[in-house]
């Protein structure tokens, strides 16, 4: 077929993905080294002083140590969740038809929306969680959710696992009806347990959807904004800070475009290096095939 | 047995809270104040829904919503459909090199990205236009889009393609006769993914939107629990008709959602 026909193509898509992604990453990693400021027209190059300024910065800190955290706990969390619930799915049991067509609703609404769903079912007085809680005795427990620093930080990751443990299941279980079922057939004859089976079959068989899903979500969640800045705002006292509401702080709060478009530089670089490491796994997983 | 409590427990777990924002969207303050889960009758109303649909801008903000996901959509199905059939049909030179790059732009923080992008629109002229709004928010989906309907065109034999253009047809009838009909689950899911996650965007609205030409229901419903004194039956209302639409066009293409979300990872 013709190849420049095939050029004309992909133009479109690569024309916006230029304009919009790869030109203003370019930018925002020029600015990194700049002190650019929303408040004057005009910066200079510092070469690594935002960076130096980063070292000292305690809030930085411990964003970088809340993202990974929450990253490495949610993905794990929605990891195994999602294979618990795509075992349960695959089950043919009556009404389970039914539940499989509707689990994925949480998946499909806005975050900003779910925010407002669990806010309202936190607050102290009208929450329904914490009318939950009066009547069954627990009185002590009531509390807005989101505003104790002790629980505000369970209540993001929660928020993560309510959107996603769903999409994890059904997309597991997707990857688990292409297994042929005579291979749990001949296990079952070889008398292994459905543990057994669950090990040396199905997880070898959904291993790539597992990757895929994993590798992705860590970006995704790494990168997430929404769930934070509009359930939070990083607060109370911190204790729900990330990196990209950090950012999103530095730059559009405190003006601090180039020492923000640092940390962002930070972040990029560091799921960089994730991002190689996983191209290089699944290379040599090709290769051994 | 426990394939049945994980039914039950997952479906309080993940339907509940959204079933209570509908139902308490239809009581009263007081009747939501008294924290009584099931209030006597004189509690329910509808005046949540006719104050937010007559009282406040509400309608307005729908409808811009509405306007810049549809346009969203739009481009999106016709650039990921191109490139995906380019990307799918053709050796191109650093093809390996281009899909690679789609995929990694999901590791790009898009905070990063922000500034520069809010001074791209402001020097394309487009800020707080629908079309600014629609063009940035492409960005969320276009990478996505590609790599899922690459995956669904990889499904469709080169030969059906191949044989029509030996007969003469061209590019674009090849793709309305052949790949499309085959297709269409994959085509269904980017135009639902386009609009969902665009209807969805509050990071891009909230930069690229300046007033309330361009104000969407996701930054109306961000603002709305930000006062102190939050009318939640009011709320919750808005919640109710911020997450209808996105439900309604899920209940059509649910059963070719999971289908085409996983085309992409499955074929390996």
């Amino acid at each position: 077929m013709n190849r420049k026909n095939a050029y004309l193509l992909i133009i479109p898509a690569l024309a916006i993905m230029c304009a919009f992604t790869v030109y203003p990453l370019a930018e925002g990693i020029r600015l990194s080294f700049t002190n650019a400021s929303m408040l004057r027209p005009t910066y200079r190059y510092i070469g690594l002083g935002n960076f130096k300024q980063m070292i000292n910065d305690r809030v930085f800190w411990l964003a970088l140590r809340h993202s990974v955290v929450l990253t490495v706990i949610v993905v794990l969390l929605q990891l195994v969740l999602g294979l618990i619930l795509a075992w349960a799915m695959k089950q043919e049991v009556p009404g389970m038809a039914a539940f499989r067509s509707v689990i994925m609703a949480s998946w499909v609404i806005p975050v900003a929306a779910t925010v407002t769903i669990f806010k309202f079912m936190a607050q102290p007085d009208v929450g329904f969680i914490n009318i939950i809680l009066r009547s069954i005795g627990l009185d002590r427990l009531v509390r807005y959710w989101f505003g104790d620093p002790s629980t505000a930080f369970a209540c993001i990751i929660l928020l993560h696992l309510w959107r996603n443990v769903p999409f994890y299941g059904i997309t597991f279980l997707a990857a688990m009806q292409t297994i042929p079922e005579s291979l749990y057939e001949s296990a079952e004859i070889d008398g292994a347990s459905p543990l057994q089976s669950f090990w040396h079959i199905t997880l070898p068989g959904i291993s790539h959807m597992i990757m895929v899903m994993v590798t992705i979500h860590v970006l995704w969640t790494f990168n997430n904004f929404d769930f934070v800045y509009l359930a939070t705002g990083g607060g109370p006292v911190d204790s729900t800070q990330v990196l990209p509401v950090y950012v999103y702080k530095q730059s559009w709060d405190r003006y601090a475009a180039g020492y923000g478009a640092s940390i962002g530089t930070v972040m990029l670089l560091l799921l960089a290096v994730y991002f190689v490491i996983y191209l290089l796994i699944q290379k040599k997983g090709e290769y051994e095939r | 047995m426990i394939a049945y409590a994980i039914m039950v427990i997952s479906v309080c777990f993940f339907l509940l809270p959204m079933l209570w924002i509908v139902y308490c969207s239809f009581r009263t303050q007081e009747s939501i104040f008294t924290a009584k889960i099931f209030p006597p009758l004189e509690g329910f109303t509808l005046d949540n829904y006719r104050r937010i649909l007559s009282v406040t801008d509400f309608p307005r903000y729908f409808l811009n919503s509405l306007r810049i996901s549809s346009l969203v959509t739009l481009i999106s199905l016709v650039v990921s459909v191109l490139g995906a059939y380019g990307l799918s049909r053709y050796d191109i030179k650093g093809k390996d090199a281009i899909i690679v790059g789609i995929f990694s732009t999901q590791m790009f923080p898009q905070v990063l990205m922000l500034i520069p992008l809010f001074l791209v629109v402001f020097s394309l002229n487009l800020m707080d236009t629908t079309t600014g709004v629609a063009l940035t928010q492409l960005i969320l989906v276009l990478p996505f889009c590609m790599w899922m309907l690459k995956g669904y065109f990889d499904t469709v034999p080169k030969d059906l393609d191949q044989s029509a253009e030996v007969d003469g047809a061209n590019l674009f009838q090849r793709l309305v006769h052949i790949i499309l009909p085959v297709a269409s689950p994959g085509i269904a899911v980017v135009a639902f993914y386009s609009f969902v996650v665009s209807w969805s965007d509050y990071l891009i609205v909230s930069v690229v939107s300046q007033s309330q030409r361009t104000a969407t229901v996701t930054l109306t419903i961000s603002r709305l629990t930000a006062s102190l004194l939050v009318r939640w039956g009011q709320v919750c209302a808005v919640a109710t008709l911020t997450i209808v639409p996105t439900l309604i066009l899920f209940a059509f293409v649910q059963r070719r959602l999971v289908e085409g979300l996983t085309a992409g990872a499955l074929k390996e």
